[in-house]
């Protein structure tokens, strides 16, 4: 059982964690290039209407102070509005919108790297150096090298243009509209009940979601490999199979517990790989998660918008971390040590 | 599939009727003629519109961008408007308008409600006009854009009703494109109720335009608009209206060839062919109202302050070249700041042609002979006046290494670029504008006077100096060519604008404060089952007159 102790530990652990990303935002913002006062006046604007937007922005304040006001808010979940991306709109109304449709991704790609990349990892492990084995790790290793920028595209010009079976883009078909629940657009469509809008999106989110878990799937059914093979070579197992238990058995019940513990970890990794793929997964399907919100934010130099995302970015992925760990130490409670 | 030979003859017909309609009538047009509905419509169907990107607000006083616009103006009327796929100004909510030098009088409409049912009044725009330029109003909206100042504030000493249907309009001075300033998308018409309660502009709307809002899905890049029952005028001719965001162009287009969308626009020339080679879409084009244009700041690079220098480059950039084969035909080629579609521009005036003997005859005589190098700063992305930049900057690079001048080409992302030539950082820019109220002024006045004093002397600026308008990139200050467009500010007699402008379109062709490249042509793809659509360079578009079939 993993001790309350461990989790408040590692949850604290979250907050210099997040500063630190805070304050490396926050400079690599207003170090670099592009003026958000002039670029929200825009080009008709004079001088001095550029000035007034940037005293209404607060960015006519000392750096300093603009520093500590951000920190501030942060610290009271208050990211300010939108300058351009949704002018006036709360930040936070902004994520609560676009951040399922990430995490929809995400965990579908994450849902079927793990159906594919385990079976195929212990497939491969149990019939090392055959034919099978080959044919997985060779594909495996496609997975990981095959960029999600190149492989999008490729599948959109095959299944879309082509072959015209499925859409090029979006998350669902512009005939419907459908009440925002809990911004999952599967089950947003199933708890309407309407199964038409879930076919739409289900056929519009394939290939996001293959693009996103074949790479997943490469990484985890290598390391299930390895870890597998590792563990087939363990004393306990040759005991095990000394006893007369049968391959099968030794397998599943002595060699999977023990062989999840480095998976677990790159799930982990891999989940947090899943949100930074997002960015370019989303771009190409254009789909408005958060990636695309963030690639956004940052052409129209939407300050507020960008931190608040990078943020959230950081946040999920060490909240995915503690989670991988206590799942981890669970597995092996030598870890919480 | 359609030949490409027919797809072909099309596109030429649609860009020679375009300009021979713009010659005539001095504003761009071309018909949406697939089908030719003769109006009447029964009310149905879905117009799905295709885009480049979302609309991030639905408040007109709140931001710059055409996208906006776009939405907006099925919701929102104007005063006046601008007629489908002309210059040319037409009632709206005000049926008739009187101006004589300072003092403008406008006859409102009885008739028209916000489609919530309440009755428009001179009240409504009272308050319009307050929330956007008055620091006073309990209202006042401190986050209004830019064409507060710009297109009503910098203009307006006061507005005062005459009961509920009649407006008196008193200018700080004569200033002829007021009217015009009306018909901008900025200038339309919210409900004084709304704004003086805690009404959400950036995400709800209540005008009295044809169309009203149904549902803002800003996560899926969605509007959908349902006809307002309420609308004083003809139309909307489709049930539902639907605004898509396509961010790329392949896949916009993409969608429109599998029906999927009746009309897209922000076409490029690959794009161009997807839609030509369809059988069941066409490419409809008009004449925008646009320029493209290198700067060469003259506050900074002292070579520039020499005018034999700029028409030295003037004469050595081969931009039919640039016209042809970099924008591939998307555009004509240009030679003075205001476009052929404005009663403005001087039709007798010829493009510098490629000479490049001449131009190094003039480096020499200027004292550059040997040649001298500078920056060019262009944006990285295309946008409607400059569909290549970059490779528009690689080509004036290389003609300019034919005359000896050494080009650094500085390609920045758009933000970024604004910043840096709004600055006048730049030594020399690519550069363009898209009109916002379709006059002559628009071009002359604001891109290419300083609005400060020419200092003694010189006719250029110092880019620091108080009151400097940074949209004339060029800091070009030349007086005779200021008297004129001051006068035609002034002058309400349109011959008499008609003629100062055409002077002083010769003074810009002669001093080459730009080198003028392009014209740009606006372009949509267009479904065969839609009929009655014109493209329109200003105000628009007309969409409550389109029928889908």
């Amino acid at each position: 059982m993993v001790s309350k102790r461990f989790i408040v530990k590692r949850l604290l652990l979250l907050v210099p964690v997040l500063f630190g990303v805070a304050t490396v935002v926050f400079a690599i913002l207003h170090l670099s290039p592009g003026d958000p006062a002039l670029t929200i006046a825009g080009e008709r604007a004079s001088q001095e209407f550029v000035e007034e937007v940037r005293a209404n922005l607060g960015l006519d304040d000392p750096l300093w102070e603009q520093y500590l006001r951000f920190l501030r808010e942060t610290a009271m979940l208050d990211f300010g509005q939108s300058y351009q991306v949704q002018r006036g709109t709360p930040v936070s109304s902004i994520l609560a919108d676009r951040l399922p449709i990430t995490i929809e991704l995400a965990i579908l790609g994450q849902i079927a790297g793990l159906l594919f990349g385990l079976p195929l990892g212990i497939l491969s492990a149990v019939k090392k150096d055959t034919l099978t084995d080959h044919f997985t790790r060779i594909g495996a290793l496609a997975g990981i090298s095959v960029p999600i920028y190149w492989s999008g595209p490729l599948l959109i010009l095959l299944f879309a243009q082509i072959l015209g079976v499925l859409p090029t883009s979006g998350r669902i078909s512009s005939s419907y509209f459908v009440d925002s629940t809990t911004g999952l657009i599967l089950v947003d469509t199933l708890i309407e009940g309407n199964f038409a809008a879930f076919e739409s999106a289900a056929r519009h989110l394939l290939m996001p979601i293959v693009v996103l878990g074949v790479y997943s799937m490469a990484f985890i059914s290598r390391m299930m490999r390895s870890s597998m093979l590792e563990v087939v070579r363990m004393d306990y197992m040759r005991t095990a199979r000394a006893k007369g238990q049968g391959a099968k058995i030794t397998v599943m019940k002595h060699g999977l517990r023990n062989a999840f513990i480095p998976v677990i970890t790159i799930i982990g990794i891999m989940f947090g790989g899943l949100l930074g793929g997002s960015v370019l997964t989303e771009t190409v399907f254009e789909i408005n998660g958060i990636g695309t919100l963030l690639v956004s934010a940052i052409e129209r130099s939407d300050y507020p918008v960008v931190q608040a995302t990078v943020l959230v970015f950081a946040f999920m992925y060490t909240l995915v971390n503690l989670f991988v760990d206590i799942t981890y130490s669970m597995l092996d409670p030598r870890i919480e040590q | 599939m359609a030949g490409n030979d027919s797809q072909l003859s099309r596109r030429s017909f649609l860009k020679a009727a375009g300009s021979a309609t713009v010659a005539a009538t001095a504003t761009s047009s071309v018909a949406g003629c697939l089908g030719g509905g003769d109006g009447g419509g029964d009310g149905g169907g879905t117009l799905r519109y295709g885009r480049s990107a979302h609309s991030d607000t639905l408040d007109p006083q709140n931001t710059t961008s055409g996208e906006v616009s776009k939405v907006t103006n099925q919701i929102y009327d104007g005063l006046i408007n601008f007629k489908p796929g002309e210059a040319t100004l037409t009632e709206s909510l005000a049926t008739d308008w009187s101006m004589d030098d300072e003092s403008v009088t406008l006859d409102l409409r009885e008739d028209a409600q916000f489609d919530d049912g309440t009755d428009f009044t001179a009240d409504d725009f009272i308050a319009t006009y307050r929330r956007f330029v008055d620091e006073d109003y309990e209202y006042y909206f401190e986050d209004a854009s830019v064409y507060g100042p710009f297109t009503l504030g910098a203009w307006i000493d006061s507005v005062e009703k005459d009961g509920d249907y009649t407006l008196n309009i008193t200018l700080t001075q004569p200033y002829a494109p007021f009217l015009r300033n009306l018909a901008m998308f900025a200038a339309v018409v919210m409900s004084k109720d709304d704004i003086e309660s805690d009404f959400n502009f950036n995400a709800d709307a209540n005008g009295t335009g044809p169309f009203q809002l149904d549902e803002l899905d800003n996560a899926n890049g969605r509007i959908r608009l349902t006809p307002n029952d309420n609308y004083w005028g003809d139309g909307p001719r489709v049930g539902e209206l639907l605004y898509i965001e396509r961010g790329q162009n392949s896949t916009r287009a993409q969608a429109l060839v599998e029906e999927e969308l009746e009309i897209i626009d922000n076409l490029d020339p690959d794009t161009i062919t997807t839609v030509e080679d369809a059988d069941n879409t066409e490419v409809v084009r008009g004449q925008g109202i646009n320029i493209g244009y290198m700067v060469f700041n003259q506050s900074r690079v002292e070579a520039f302050r020499d005018k034999r220098v700029r028409q030295a480059i003037s004469y050595a950039v081969d931009t039919e070249s640039i016209v042809e084969e970099v924008y591939e035909g998307l555009a004509s080629n240009a030679n003075q700041p205001c476009p052929p579609a404005l009663f403005g521009h001087n039709p007798d005036i010829e493009d510098y042609p490629q000479d490049l003997e001449q131009a190094q005859t003039l480096l020499e005589d200027a004292g550059y002979g040997d040649g001298f190098s500078f920056q060019l700063t262009t944006f990285q992305n295309a946008r409607g006046y400059n569909p290549a930049p970059l490779p528009t900057a690689e080509t004036i690079r290389t003609n300019l290494g034919e005359i000896g001048i050494e080009v650094e080409i500085d390609d920045r992302q758009f933000s970024d670029y604004l910043t840096y030539t709004g600055e006048g950082k730049h030594d020399a820019s690519l550069s363009g504008w898209y009109t916002d109220n379709a006059d002559p002024d628009n071009f002359y006045y604001v891109l290419l006077h300083p609005q400060v004093e020419s200092p003694e002397g010189q006719d250029y600026v110092d880019w620091s100096t108080e009151g400097f308008n940074a949209s004339n990139r060029a800091a070009w200050a030349n007086e005779e060519y200021m008297g004129l467009v001051e006068e035609a500010q002034r002058t309400s007699d349109q011959s008499t604008r008609e003629d100062l402008y055409h002077q002083a379109a010769e003074i810009a062709h002669e001093e080459a404060p730009w080198v003028y490249l392009d014209y740009a042509d606006e372009v949509r793809g267009v479904r065969e089952n839609v009929s009655n659509y014109t493209v329109s360079a200003i105000g628009g578009p007309h969409l409550h007159l389109v029928e889908v079939e």
